[in-house]
């Protein structure tokens, strides 16, 4: 292989005595052999050997390629994805319109980052898609399990029973509005208790822990198949408050993205991302904007940024690769996320079952 | 700095490197330079011999001056201008992206560089009936957008051609040869980019045609994520990655007459709080032509300006409509 020695994935003090003694591409090295190249460099035979692996591994990678491509080596024509996306299913928000906007509802394979000032239904959002991805394949959902990763410990199990259970209910109604066999065995396994144990969730209370999370997640996902969502719960939390070293703040960041979106990819999951506003202040004015900086901006696939219009919750899809920007409006009642219905609107205030440590908004409060 | 050895060239048996090596001649640069009437007395070779593979040596590795006129003349056979598909970009690149150069799109978030990527693959395997290689680094790839556009293309092309029969059925075999012709390969880190990139120019080299067929764009979505995570701090070997990457890009266009589009990122400059390409300085000598794409408010409009270019006056702008 003509693969040259700098770009082959070796330590770069090794690299730096190779480029000295004048090795040049990967097939020099694999010539060489073990004994020549310790002699040459300076190193430990075992060392070299250590090398020589790396390298066949990267050379053997190229050549044992087939032309056709597999799952493996992620290399398609456009027809093959485009026949892969249009059976990929996608999760359901139970607000029709939301769904509309996103093309049909949350994406796998792909990440989506949801951004909002605080208590405006971010958390909400999350523990309904992670009710939502259960819904059996009958009733048009993708039938996958749920990981919960957690950094502000606002995961409530008790607002999650109400969701799961008014979802199992509107199964139910479906059911018998259509009376369909698979419908009756599908509905024996989706009960409360089958949807809380298939979400598993994980705590971490700072950057590290959360590193270190994702970093085990891949390992974690092939033993749990099924896994059809992964949503992190505040990611901007953990590297907001005392990181004193911003440039490598954006570079964990970028590495942490690139991770999740092989996991996206590698295990047909949707990764969901929540993300809190900050303020850009301008010359004559200030604005809210997402967190976390210009460059995590290029992170997320689809970014959802939801914000409040006095006191009518509204959702913009701000960037999307195959869907306009537009704005709807939505709802957050006891049974979850749902479409704004016209007299319902005057509930809005005192239907708003958030976390109990959120106050909830009343009308002097935004004038 | 490469090193002798055995089977370098003809003449060059494994006893003569032992003897030219005891007597400190170890890479090609120390053999071409060094006095040959020395070395033949102190290493006792023929003098000829040594001469006849110092001939081999030099032709196998020095460059080669080559004047003004031949350069032009081989310019003009083997440059193409691929047309985007988009009439105000190409009137901002001058007439279309020119193979043989490194062109770089920027922009903000969801300032539309995936959507023109897309737009660019689909005219030039539709339009042009081209073969067409997708990096895509972010995952924003999606088939379902770029048959949308394809679609759109072909109405435009129907209502010129003005076709009668068979109408329907032929512009849908159209789009799916179009899409055939696009091979997408996802890379998330930039060993498997390398590695992706060595693959295509081992296939190019060997002129395997039957599966590939004519390759003349390479669009890469985006550089940016996969040397960020490289760059800062007190490693060093994220910029040379960086180089490396793009040394292999710019061969690669200008060996194989291939136009390569990248796109970057743009980064907020900490002091004047205006927004810059993301990569630094090093990187900004890399592509010849950048654009830079900005969103207005609440439309599918998209302002693309020319920040650098080597044929065009800089500042142009045209609106360009990704919807």
């Amino acid at each position: 292989m003509q693969r040259e020695v700098d770009t082959l994935p070796l330590a770069p003090a090794l690299r730096a005595r190779l480029a000295a003694a004048g090795f040049q591409t990967a097939q020099e090295l694999l010539d060489t052999g073990p004994c020549g190249l310790s002699k040459e460099i300076g190193i430990s035979r075992e060392e070299a050997l250590e090398a020589l692996q790396v390298v066949r591994q990267e050379c053997h990678g190229d050549a044992a390629r087939p032309a056709g491509g597999s799952g493996a080596t992620r290399k398609y024509t456009a027809l093959e994805l485009l026949e892969e996306e249009q059976s990929q299913g996608f999760i359901i928000t139970f607000c029709s319109a939301l769904d509309n906007i996103l093309g049909g509802g949350v994406q796998l394979t792909k990440i989506t980052e949801i951004c909002g000032a605080p208590g405006v239904g971010k958390t909400q959002l999350c523990m309904q898609l992670a009710v939502d991805v259960q819904i059996p394949e009958c009733f048009g959902g993708v039938a996958g399990e749920a990981v919960f990763i957690d950094t502000e410990g606002s995961f409530m199990v008790d607002r999650v029973v109400d969701i799961a259970a008014a979802c199992v209910q509107h199964c139910h109604l479906i059911a018998e509005a259509q009376q369909e066999e698979d419908h009756r065995k599908a509905l024996e396994t989706f009960s409360l208790e089958n949807i809380l144990s298939h979400i598993y969730y994980f705590r971490c209370r700072d950057y590290t822990e959360l590193l270190a999370q994702v970093y085990l997640l891949p390992e974690f996902l092939s033993e749990h198949s099924k896994v059809r969502l992964v949503v992190i719960d505040g990611i901007a939390f953990p590297f907001r408050h005392d990181f004193e070293d911003l440039s490598l703040r954006t570079r964990l960041l970028n590495g942490l993205a690139q991770q999740l979106i092989i996991i996206a990819n590698d295990h047909k999951a949707a990764v969901v991302l929540t993300n809190q506003m900050t303020t850009r202040i301008g010359q004559s004015q200030s604005t809210l904007v997402p967190a976390l900086g210009e460059s995590w901006g290029h992170a997320a696939t689809v970014r959802l940024i939801l914000h409040w219009d006095n006191s009518q919750r509204l959702a913009t899809l701000y960037k999307s690769p195959s869907q306009k920007e537009s704005t709807i409006a939505y709802h957050i009642t006891s049974h979850g996320f749902r479409d704004v219905q016209l007299p319902a609107v005057t509930h809005s205030t005192e239907g708003t079952e958030l976390n109990p440590r959120k106050r909830p908004r009343t009308e002097e409060e935004k004038q | 700095m490469v090193v002798l050895r055995a089977g370098l060239c003809p003449g060059l048996t494994e006893d003569m490197i032992q003897l030219l090596r005891a007597n400190g001649i170890r890479t090609v640069v120390d053999f071409v330079s060094s006095d040959l009437e020395d070395v033949a007395q102190k290493c006792s070779l023929s003098y000829k011999a040594l001469v006849a593979v110092r001939r081999v040596l030099l032709a196998q590795f020095s460059a080669f001056p080559a004047n003004g006129a031949d350069l032009y003349e081989e310019l003009k056979s083997s440059t193409a201008i691929l047309p985007t598909g988009s009439p105000s970009l190409d009137q901002l690149l001058d007439s279309g992206l020119y193979t043989g150069e490194v062109t770089e799109l920027m922009g903000a978030p969801g300032s539309g560089k995936t959507q023109v990527s897309l737009g660019i693959a689909a005219s030039v395997s539709l339009g042009l009936k081209q073969h067409v290689l997708f990096l895509d680094s972010t995952g924003g790839f999606t088939a379902s957008r770029l048959y949308q556009m394809l679609q759109a293309q072909t109405e435009d092309e129907e209502e010129q051609a003005r076709q009668v029969l068979g109408r329907l059925r032929l512009s849908f075999v159209l789009q799916l040869e179009a899409l055939q012709r696009i091979q997408v390969v996802r890379v998330f880190n930039i060993y498997e980019l390398l590695s992706a990139l060595q693959e295509l120019r081992d296939r190019l080299s060997q002129q395997v045609v039957s599966s590939t067929g004519p390759l003349k764009m390479v669009l890469l979505d985006s550089v940016s994520a996969v040397i960020y995570p490289l760059l800062g701090g007190r490693q060093s070997e994220g910029l040379a990655l960086m180089m490396q990457l793009s040394r292999e890009l710019k061969t690669l266009a200008r060996e194989f007459s291939l136009a390569v589009v990248v796109t970057n990122q743009v980064t907020r400059d900490s002091s004047t709080g205006a927004l810059k390409p993301a990569l630094g300085r090093s990187w900004s000598f890399v592509p010849s032509t950048r654009v830079l794409l900005e969103s207005k408010e609440g439309s599918t409009q998209r302002a693309a300006s020319l920040a650098k270019s080597p044929r065009q006056p800089t500042g142009i702008q045209v609106e360009l409509d990704i919807g």
